[in-house]
């Protein structure tokens, strides 16, 4: 195991039947970060997650949790794995301070029940049953289950899907405040918001192929790069905006320029057009999306993954 | 977020937890219990009276309707406790429930022998039920032959139970479990002697009613309240179903 390393996924292979569901796929995620999983419907995400947590067997490939395997050191992982899985739900008529008490006691290190209950917000509904509970209040059960044993990795399936725009907030502070603990954390996702907002890391998985892995950011500028529009206080050729490190597109509307490409553009502007005196006025910086990336991404034809694992 | 901090805490055994919180809900859904306390209780009342209007041996066997029907009733309520297996283990698995429980250092096989063990005092609490009442209320003159009872009461919960655990183990939905388990039940039910006992009758039903996994627990149990050995082939019959039951149901339960 290497330090740091909680994660470490490599050729990962698995087929239901004639389907490849997730086809020779590698990475690793280090302590600590919050590793977010992207792509389309039936891309695979899940079906990785389940490999990670012991949940199916890999037809071939390896993984290691924490330098152990989830199908051999069952028990072990187990302890130190928390689970939110998508779509499970819980016995209608049992309670929800029952459920966590009951998980507690599943766990050697466990936290207490009613604390991890009221820092979710939910210690007023401890006596109410699943049946009655809202979308909201499942989903903060299902978190409060996958945290109640004090996990050191935490793998959170569509967490906020089917949440409204407040509860999702409000879940996502909470992922932040798992991770100050030091809890790792695989989050996956297909809202494009969520991955960018919380993520360190994300892989993006499309048809069982790991497209690319890298930082939002970096995803975000490879996909569609940056934008600034401005005013130049006197009129710019092409020429001199082409020079401009990073530019490679430009656009005029009246008396606007755009310009995309890569980098800090704004301030590469701002420095090479003041050394030719012009000032730039009415200034608009705009990143590429995480969203442009992935339509860009997932379009592509199947058999070209983007960017190797760049795993640290 | 002080509580996310706070560690260390190792509260009651999994396994004693796991039986509080499974009684709980047996208590809120309340079938097995249903089966295994109320419905003997009623079909004793009911051949309590009857036994009362139709005195004295029925079909020159010496015993009374009621001396009849206990082991029927003892053995209906077995049937009524295992066909409501299906029900909640079936729920539990397509619901997510067993998975859910399958991600944590607790495998779900506990679940299921917790819930066979409150089967078990549902069980234990229907025999209690029939045995006391049918002697103390009714006036039954029972002579039960201990060990002959117990080994009847123990083959005639192992084959029902895993015949239970074999719907569960067979039924795509929980739709499929209580339609499965209602046609069953009935089936079960006229096996074991409610509507017409088999000494009442002969030829090829007799034999198949003997030979039925309800009736032979039925015969093993008559025999075993007057003190008398059960028949051998009745014996052998009931360790057989409850081989292949069991054997049928652990090849092909899934958790998810």
């Amino acid at each position: 195991m290497r330090a740091g390393v909680v994660v470490a996924v490599e050729h990962l292979v698995k087929r239901y039947r004639d389907f490849t569901a997730v086809d020779d796929i590698s990475f690793s995620i280090a302590d600590g970060e919050i590793f977010g999983i992207i792509g389309p419907n039936g891309a695979g995400k899940t079906t990785t997650v389940e490999c990670i947590s012991g949940l199916r067997v890999p037809d071939s490939g390896s993984i290691t949790v924490f330098g152990l395997s989830p199908q051999h050191d069952r028990d072990r992982i187990r302890e130190l794995v928390g689970v939110q899985l998508q779509q499970s739900a819980l016995p209608p008529r049992l309670e929800v301070g029952e459920a966590v008490e009951l998980f507690a006691s599943f766990y050697p290190n466990s936290l207490e029940p009613r604390d991890l209950l009221e820092s979710l917000g939910i210690r007023q509904i401890e006596r109410a049953k699943f049946k009655n509970l809202s979308g909201g209040q499942k989903q903060r059960l299902s978190i409060a289950l996958a945290l109640v044993g004090n996990p050191r990795l935490a793998i959170l399936d569509e967490l906020t899907t089917g949440l409204d725009p407040e509860a999702r907030r409000e879940t996502w502070a909470l992922i932040e405040r798992i991770r100050n603990r030091g809890v790792t954390v695989i989050l996956v996702t297909h809202f494009m918001d969520e991955a960018e907002r919380l993520c360190d890391r994300i892989a993006l998985i499309d048809r069982g192929n790991l497209r690319a892995l890298d930082t939002p950011e970096a995803l975000a500028a490879q996909a569609g790069g940056h934008r600034v529009s401005f005013v130049p206080s006197s009129p710019v050729d092409d020429q001199t905006l082409l020079a401009v490190p990073g530019v490679s597109q430009i656009e005029r509307k009246e008396r606007y320029v755009t310009v995309t490409g890569a980098g800090d553009l704004a301030a590469s502007l701002i420095e090479a057009l003041g050394r030719i005196g012009v000032r730039l006025s009415d200034i608009e910086a705009r990143r590429g999306s995480l969203d442009d990336a992935f339509v860009k991404l997932t379009s592509r034809a199947p058999a070209d993954p983007v960017g190797s694992d760049q795993a640290r | 977020m002080s509580a996310l901090g706070a560690a260390g805490r190792r509260s009651r055994r999994p396994f004693a937890e796991l039986l509080v919180i499974e009684g709980k809900l047996a208590l809120r859904e309340p079938y097995g219990l249903f089966g295994g306390v109320a419905f003997p209780a009623v079909l004793l009342g009911v051949f309590g009276f009857i036994s009362r209007m139709v005195p004295g041996n029925v079909g020159n066997t010496g015993l009374t309707v009621l001396d009849l029907y206990i082991p029927t009733i003892i053995v209906i309520a077995f049937i009524s406790i295992a066909v409501s297996l299906p029900n909640t283990l079936v729920r539990d698995r397509e619901i997510g429930w067993l998975r859910r429980v399958s991600t944590t250092p607790v495998h779900p096989w506990r679940l299921l022998a917790v819930q066979l063990v409150l089967d078990l005092v549902f069980a234990v609490l229907a025999i209690a039920i029939v045995l006391i009442g049918s002697v103390t209320i009714f006036g039954a003159h029972l002579e039960v032959g201990i060990p002959y009872f117990v080994l009847a009461i123990l083959l005639s919960i192992a084959e029902i139970f895993s015949l239970g655990l074999l719907v569960a183990a067979l039924a795509p939905s929980q739709t499929f479990a209580s339609a499965a388990a209602g046609v069953l039940f009935f089936v079960l039910l006229f096996l074991s002697g409610l509507w017409v006992q088999p000494v009442q009758i002969s030829g090829p039903l007799q034999a198949i009613m003997y030979y039925s996994p309800t009736g032979a627990a039925s015969r093993a149990l008559l025999d075993a309240v007057f003190n008398q050995a059960p028949p051998l082939g009745t014996i052998l019959a009931m360790v057989g179903y409850t081989a292949v039951f069991t054997a049928a149901a652990i090849r092909f339960f899934r958790w998810e």
